[in-house]
């Protein structure tokens, strides 16, 4: 292979430049260390809150505008789940129980300084996409990013559950299937 | 209908304008040489946590020596959620500089104070101690999490928190 040309094998560079993320924490150093390795990942606009009820009041113009070529529409959350005046758990409830659709399915990444199960249980039950313990490294954060574009998760709407289907690939099981939801009990919405 | 499976379209992986076919693993990945820029962000950044460390364990021994000999009011609850958030913020730091005798003694404090009420005179036995242990960390510059030091400095909050539990 000549040099520079590219591996034909290898998975191209994202251009980020037209994306947006909204990072939500309390700590100064987190914020700039956060926004530090998207500007270096070249995401086109970083948006920072400092809790939950700052991201709503963003959140709610950006995603409510999405048409309007003033406001950039957020596309990936960042979260911290700790924060005085707004934890990550309100901001995720609120997410995932919006009436408008460009905010109840928005990519939820939950950064946590909390590594107990019940914290990251706590988040995947509550709908995020993805947990991220810190101290959060680039190549974590990277992985967190290429996973929410390219793997989607459908979404599962239950009396008790909205948000990503929590299981992540089809295992074929060699028990007892004690699953009590019969297959024409499940609606599969495709939308457009 | 008891389940609803929603199924998007990938609007990010159009928004790049490119797609994904069902045998590919990959549509692409963060460019590893984007990736090495972070990684030398953060390697910047640690070096600069020690000294926020030490301003926000300043901080927290204000706010320990204000609420300490304050009796049950909303002014001390308010104080007493910051310590938390200082002691969450400083294990965060000392996490990201790998320094691990501080994210333990803050960690340890962080924890306590979450789930303990801090009005009963054991638990400010306990709580001087944590603090007294991060600052002596943070003085002398331990990074030794093995050391003699830092075994004594465990030892004294463990038996602080045994003593009083």
């Amino acid at each position: 292979m000549f040099p520079g040309a590219q591996d034909p094998k290898q998975p191209q560079p994202y251009d980020l430049s037209n994306f947006t993320v909204l990072v939500v924490e309390d700590s100064t150093y987190m914020v700039t260390l956060m926004s530090s390795m998207l500007k270096a990942f070249s995401v086109g606009d970083i948006m920072e809150c400092h809790n939950g009820k700052e991201a709503i009041e963003v959140l709610t113009v950006t995603q409510a505008r999405s048409k309007s070529r003033f406001i950039t529409h957020v596309d990936i959350v960042l979260m911290d789940w700790l924060m005085p005046g707004g934890s990550g758990e309100e901001l995720l409830r609120w997410i995932r129980s919006h009436d408008k659709e460009e905010v109840r399915f928005m990519p939820v990444v939950v950064v946590s300084g909390f590594t107990t199960e019940k914290i990251v249980n706590s988040a995947r039950d509550l709908g995020a996409n993805e947990t991220l313990v810190k101290p959060i490294s680039a190549k974590g954060l990277a992985s967190r990013i290429c996973n929410v574009i390219e793997h989607p998760r459908p979404f599962v709407n239950v009396d008790t559950y909205f948000g990503p289907d929590r299981r992540r690939q089809e295992s074929p099981i060699n028990f007892e299937d004690r699953r009590k939801t019969k297959a024409d009990e499940i609606k599969v919405v495709r939308k457009k | 209908m008891k389940v609803e499976l929603i199924h998007l379209p990938n609007r990010l992986l159009q928004k790049l304008g490119l797609s994904k076919r069902e045998d590919e693993k990959q549509a692409g990945q963060v460019d590893p040489e984007a990736i090495e820029e972070a990684n030398r962000l953060v390697e910047k950044m640690k070096k600069e946590c020690p000294a926020a460390i030490a301003g926000f364990l300043d901080e927290l021994i204000q706010v320990w020596i204000d609420m300490r000999d304050m009796g049950d009011t909303p002014q001390r609850a308010k104080l007493s959620e910051r310590a938390f958030t200082l002691a969450h913020e400083i294990k965060d730091l000392a996490a990201l500089s790998e320094d691990e005798l501080t994210t333990y003694f803050a960690e340890s404090l962080r924890d306590y104070i979450g789930e303990t009420e801090l009005n009963l005179e054991a638990q400010r036995v306990i709580i001087q101690a944590h603090v007294d242990a991060m600052s002596v960390v943070n003085k002398q510059g331990i990074e030794d999490a093995e050391s003699a030091l830092a075994e004594e400095l465990k030892q004294m909050v463990k038996i602080a928190i045994n003593k009083y539990s």
